[in-house]
Parts: structure tokens; sequence; C-alpha cells
């Protein structure tokens, strides 16, 4: 038998490595047009741009995973950031005072609200309340997980727009606090970059190595025998909803601040691009199977695009084709991944002794 | 037919339900705003409501039905809409009932690279295709036409099929919710009495099965989208006459409006199920429904909240009380036995 090269059962057993070869073809080609795309300091911008999108893929991984859906979480993003932003500019007291700047004394206004981590806790809360209601109706109601979140959708949009009392949340009602939470940086890293490393890890840790995370896998893979196996089936859907509705709540705070704007149709068709992102990554919509490790490179790989297409300025009107551009891209990244995993099975196929 | 041993099950199946809400629809708006509410009114409001978005529902029942879904019907509306504006109006000058085939012909063309990427990558879920397909047609209409719009089309065109009305048993009937109705029966006939029909509800239905009795799946598949996205290049056409000009974002969210209306219709996203007939009843519940609250309220979003909570309910409902009939029958059998023991 001859000896098989080492590149063939690596890219076999990881499935990631081919998204790697793509986004690294997409880079150093958008880097050779220009070469600041690929500087650092561009690089570790695209990291940042993508984490919201990372942290909603990293949720939506969880709800696939069950055999579920949810295409309510720009409606969730957009309540959980709206109610926020009414409790802040309800507690909000502005202050003329003076700040050094660059070792100038200068006048601003100092907003200050509700503290930062109470703001997260209400955001938060309001998002896993609304994934508690969409998991509810799921598993307790056996409604199909496309229907009850496209309702959700409507809903929660409706829910955002009677709270907002039609009215948007601007900078001028923001605390500080709540603006600079996405602007900060530590150890030479934005915040959401952290935000977004933490969510993975905890997340990786969770469904890798805990009980009730690998419950999630059980699920999708095979209700039944699951049910058999005495693994709480129904909790464990309401559970992946819970944690997908806590994480689109935190990421619309990020997207919140990070616009310093609120507005009752922020992030409308988000879920789109998150979903998108899962599958690149090469998780199954049918369920039990995927893996974390994909899906940050799949929101990567649309991050890449996204920034890429901003960066070439191909012609004047970079911004026409800037739509199409990304639909084809999208398409041709899943497209070529699924050739390329293809070709591997049959490789391994040929090479099977028979 | 199906017999019903229990009249209470009989009166949950989904036409009857669906009946039964419109009726109450009506009766608490009419009683609320006796004045703007009548059927008269409600008729003329049906060009709004239901024609543009009833034909992309159309087209999306049979997706449904065989358990895909296609997100990009509103960006194929899109695109063949550019087309036939500029191909009548830009340099080309194309006369136009020309123009009007090439539309069709365009949402045809979309809904076939729809169902060839479908049939060629089975690994890929159609949501994800058409999700991509649907920011790529969408960026194809941009370029076209970029920011303008594309407009001064026929008057018989623009006022005839968008304004016009005619004379039905002494109503007055839009004569675009005539071409709808003309359209609905001849597609109940096919989908529901003929074999091709009836081969697209056993495709979704078991595709396996299907394929080793000898149907052709992939071309079953591949013709669905095809007539799906020519039903959405004539939805597009329909909204066209409507407002009278083209932009590259008309029909923004219609996509999921009409799987809305083909779920209330008694659709399942999980494929074999569905009717033409649940789907016009939807099709009218939903048009009372937004007629009555935006005469009340006058705001898309309570509108929007008000269609959430029905999409949800109409199915929760059913199987919520299916779910305590099964566990008083459970109750039941186990006092039983208690007795017999």
């Amino acid at each position: 038998m001859q000896k098989r090269p080492p590149l063939y059962t690596l890219l076999i057993r990881y499935r990631e490595i081919g998204l790697v070869l793509i986004i690294a073809i997409l880079v150093s080609a958008v880097g050779l047009r220009n070469p600041g795309f690929v500087q650092p300091s561009n690089l570790l911008f695209i990291l940042e741009d993508t984490s919201i999108m990372a942290i909603l893929a990293a949720g939506m991984l969880c709800v696939l995973l069950v055999g579920s859906i949810d295409i309510s979480i720009a409606g969730i993003m957009a309540l959980s950031a709206m109610v926020t932003g009414v409790v802040m500019r309800h507690f909000l007291t502005a202050v003329e005072g003076t700040v050094l700047v660059n070792g100038v004394e200068t006048v601003m206004t100092i907003r200050t609200s509700v503290s930062l981590p109470l703001l997260l806790l209400v955001g938060i809360g309001v998002g896993a309340l609304c994934g508690l209601v969409n998991g509810s109706i799921i598993a307790y109601g056996k409604v199909l997980p496309i229907v009850t979140t496209l309702g959700m959708q409507y809903i929660v949009y409706g829910i955002c727009h009677i709270v907002s009392d039609g009215k948007a949340v601007y900078r001028k009602e923001m605390s500080d606090a709540f603006v600079e939470f996405s602007r900060a940086s530590f150890l030479g890293l934005n915040t959401k970059t952290w935000i977004m490393l933490f969510v993975y890890v905890v997340l990786m840790l969770f469904i890798t190595y805990m009980r009730r995370g690998r419950h999630l896998y059980a699920v999708g893979s095979n209700v039944e025998a699951a049910e058999m196996r005495g693994i709480p089936v129904q909790r464990t859907i309401v559970m992946a909803h819970v944690i997908m509705g806590a994480l689109a709540g935190l990421a619309g705070l990020l997207y919140g601040s990070h616009d310093t704007k609120v507005t009752q149709d922020m992030a409308m068709g988000y879920e789109m691009y998150v979903i998108a992102a899962c599958v690149i990554g090469g998780v199954a919509v049918t369920g039990g199977s995927g893996k974390i490790q994909g899906v940050l490179l799949g929101a990567l790989t649309i991050g890449v695009i996204n920034n890429a297409l901003t960066m070439l300025r191909l012609t004047g009107s970079s911004e026409f084709w800037k739509k199409a551009i990304q639909g084809s891209l999208i398409l041709i990244a899943i497209v070529s991944n699924v050739l390329l995993q293809r070709s591997l099975n049959r490789q391994n196929l040929r090479r099977r002794n028979i | 037919m199906r017999e019903h041993k229990n009249p209470l099950r009989a009166l949950l199946r989904w036409e009857v339900l669906l009946a039964a809400l419109i009726v109450l629809t009506y009766l608490f708006f009419n009683a609320q705003i006796p004045q703007n509410y009548t059927i008269p009114k409600l008729l003329s409001q049906t060009r709004v409501y239901m024609v543009d978005v009833g034909f992309m529902a159309l087209g999306m029942l049979l997706i449904l039905i065989l358990g895909d879904i296609d997100i990009s019907v509103a960006s194929i509306a899109s695109l063949s809409c550019t087309i036939m504006g500029v191909a009548h109006n830009g340099g080309a000058g194309v006369p136009f009932p020309l123009a009007l085939c090439l539309a069709i012909m365009v949402g045809a063309l979309c809904g076939a690279a729809n169902g060839y990427l479908v049939t060629r990558f089975k690994e890929l879920f159609p949501m994800i295709i058409t999700l991509s397909t649907s920011t790529l047609y969408r960026g194809i209409a941009y370029i076209i036409l970029k920011d303008q719009s594309a407009g001064g089309f026929p008057g018989w065109f623009s006022t005839n099929l968008g304004y016009g009305m005619v004379n039905i048993f002494g109503y007055e009937v839009p004569v675009m919710l005539f071409c709808l109705l003309l359209v609905i029966p001849a597609f109940y006939v096919w989908l529901h009495k003929s074999p091709s029909g009836r081969r697209v509800f056993a495709t979704g239905t078991n595709i396996t099965t299907s394929f080793y009795s000898g149907l052709r799946t992939d071309r079953i598949k591949l013709t669905m989208f095809m007539i799906n996205g020519a039903m959405a290049a004539l939805g597009g056409i329909f909204l066209t006459a409507r407002t009278g000009s083209v932009k590259y974002t008309m029909a923004t969210g219609y996509e999921m409006q009409a799987i809305a209306i083909a779920v209330l219709g008694g659709a399942s996203t999980a494929g074999g199920k569905g009717s033409v007939i649940g789907l016009l009843l939807a099709l009218v519940l939903m048009t009372c429904l937004k007629n009555g609250l935006m005469l009340m309220y006058n705001d898309a979003f309570v509108l929007n909240l008000a269609i959430g909570v029905l999409l949800i309910m109409i199915v929760l409902v059913p199987n919520l009380s299916a779910m305590i009939s099964q566990y008083r029958q459970v109750r039941k059998r186990r006092s039983d036995a208690l007795r017999v023991s």
C-alpha cells in the first residue's frame, strides 16, 4: 500500500482547512491589488468589524445544532438595544464639565446614566427572554422553527416600535460609558474582539466538554434516540434558543454602541449574513453537525469579503457593484467549499482497498 | 374523503379555521369602523394588499410543497421589472408587450438558476443558495438602474391594469384582482387535480421514494423553481402597474410576506403540505386584517406585530389543542387501567 500524502488526510479530518485556504486566497488576491489590505492594522480591523456577526454566528450554531433555526435575531437585537436605550435615556444626566483633551482643557458634556453592567444585564436579559419565548413555542408548541421565528421577527420589531414610542435613541441620549463600550481597547485589541473571543472560548468549552453542551449535538443528530437515552430534548431546544437570544441581545448592544444610534429597524436583514456565515463554516442546517471553529472562519470569510470590497474600490461606482459581488462571492465560497469536500471524499473512496 | 369522527376535530380543519377567522376579522372591524370598512372598499383595497404578493405566494407555495424555500423572489421581481423598465424606456426602446414577456422570461431564468444550483448542490440548503442569489439579483438590478427609477409605461398598463375596475355581479372589482382570480382556479386544477401537480406533492413528501418510483425529481424541482421565478416576475409586474415606476429597492420584504401567506394557508416548510384554497383564504384574511389595522392605527409596525401573532397563533393553537386532547386520552387510559387492576 502506498504511503498517503499527509495533506489529504489533514484536509479530510479538518474540514476547516479548506476554509482557511479560501480566506488565504481571498486575502492574498486582494493584497496584491491593494497592499494596505494585508497590513496588520487592517486585519485587526476586519476582526473587530466581524465580531458582532461572529458572536451572532456562535449563537446560531447552537440553534442550528439542535435542528432549529432563528431568523428573528435581527429583531431581537433591535429590541434589546432599544429597551436598553430607553432605560438609558430615562435615567440620563448630562453635566457640563471640563476635561483634559490632549493637554488642553475643554468643556464637554459628560453624560451618565445607569451603570454599564446593569445596562448589559437589561439588554442580554431582554434577548434571553425573546429566546425563551422562541424556544418554548418551538419545543413545547411543536411549531416549525422557521415559522415561529418568522412570526417573532414581525412581533419583536413591532414591540420595538411600541417601546421606542416612535423615537430613535441618538448619541446625545446615550451615556458615555455605553458609547465607549465598543470603542475602548485592551492590550491592543478592541473590546468587541475581546468579547467575541470570550464568547467563543466559553461556548467552545461548553459544547465540547459539558454534558448539556453535548446534548445539543445529540438532539440534532437524532431526536428519538436522544429522547430514549433520557436527554431532555425540549429543554435542550429551549436552552439553545435562550443562548441565541442572550447573544443576540449582547450583539444588539454592541451594534447600538458602535453605531451610536438605535433605530426601530436596526440590523434588519442581518440574520441572513449570520446564517450564511454558519453554512460557509460547515454547519448542517438539518442539525447535529458543525464545529465552532468552522463558524468563526465562516464569519471571517464574510468579513473579509465585505472589507475587501470596500478596500478594492473597483471603479468609481464601486458601491453599485458591491452588493452584486457580495452575493456572488458568498455563493462561490459556499460552492467551492462543497466542491472541495466532494473531491476529497472521492479521493478517499478511491484510496480505499476493496 | 377522510371521515372525521369527532365533529370538533372537523372544525379544526385548516380551511374552516381560516374562513372563521376571516368572518371574525370582518365583523370586528366592521363594528369598529363601519363607514370605512365595507365589502366594496375592501375589494378596492385588494389592489394594495392582495394581488402582487398573491402571485408571489402562489409560486412560493410550489417551493414550500417541495420542502424547499426561496428567499430570492423579491429580488427576482426587482431584477425582472428593472430589465422591463430599461428595455422599454432606456436606449433599446423595446415595444412594451415584448418588454413584459422579457420580464417574465428573466424571472423564469433567475428561477432556473436557483433550481439548477439547488438540484446540483444537494449538500447546500435552498435557503442559503437563494439567500445569496437574492443579494446577487438585487445587486444586478442596482448595477443596471443605479439610484434612478424607470417609469413612463403605457397608459393601459399603469391606468387600466393598475387602477382599472371591472364590474362583476354588481361589485366593482379591480382588474388586478380579476387577473389573480383567473390564475388561482387554473393553479388549483393543475396542482390538486392533474398528475403533474400530484407529482410535486409526491416529491415534497418523500423525495427518495419518488425518485425510486420513477419521478424525475431534479427536473420537477428545476421546473418548480422556474415557475416560481416567473410568478415572482408577474407579481413584480403587478406591483409596477400599481406604483407606476421601478426602483431597485422595490418589493423589499415581499419574500417573507409570501412565505407567511403560504404558511398561513396551510403549507409546511417541511414539505408535502399546502393547498391553493388555503392560500386564497390566507390572502383574504391578510387583506381584511391589514386593511382594518391600517385604518385603525395607520402604523406599519402594529400591522406587522399583528401578522406575527397571527402567524404563530394559527399554527400553535391547533397543536396545543391536539396535545391537550392527547394528554386527556392518556390520562383516561391510565385511570381505566388502574380501575381494571
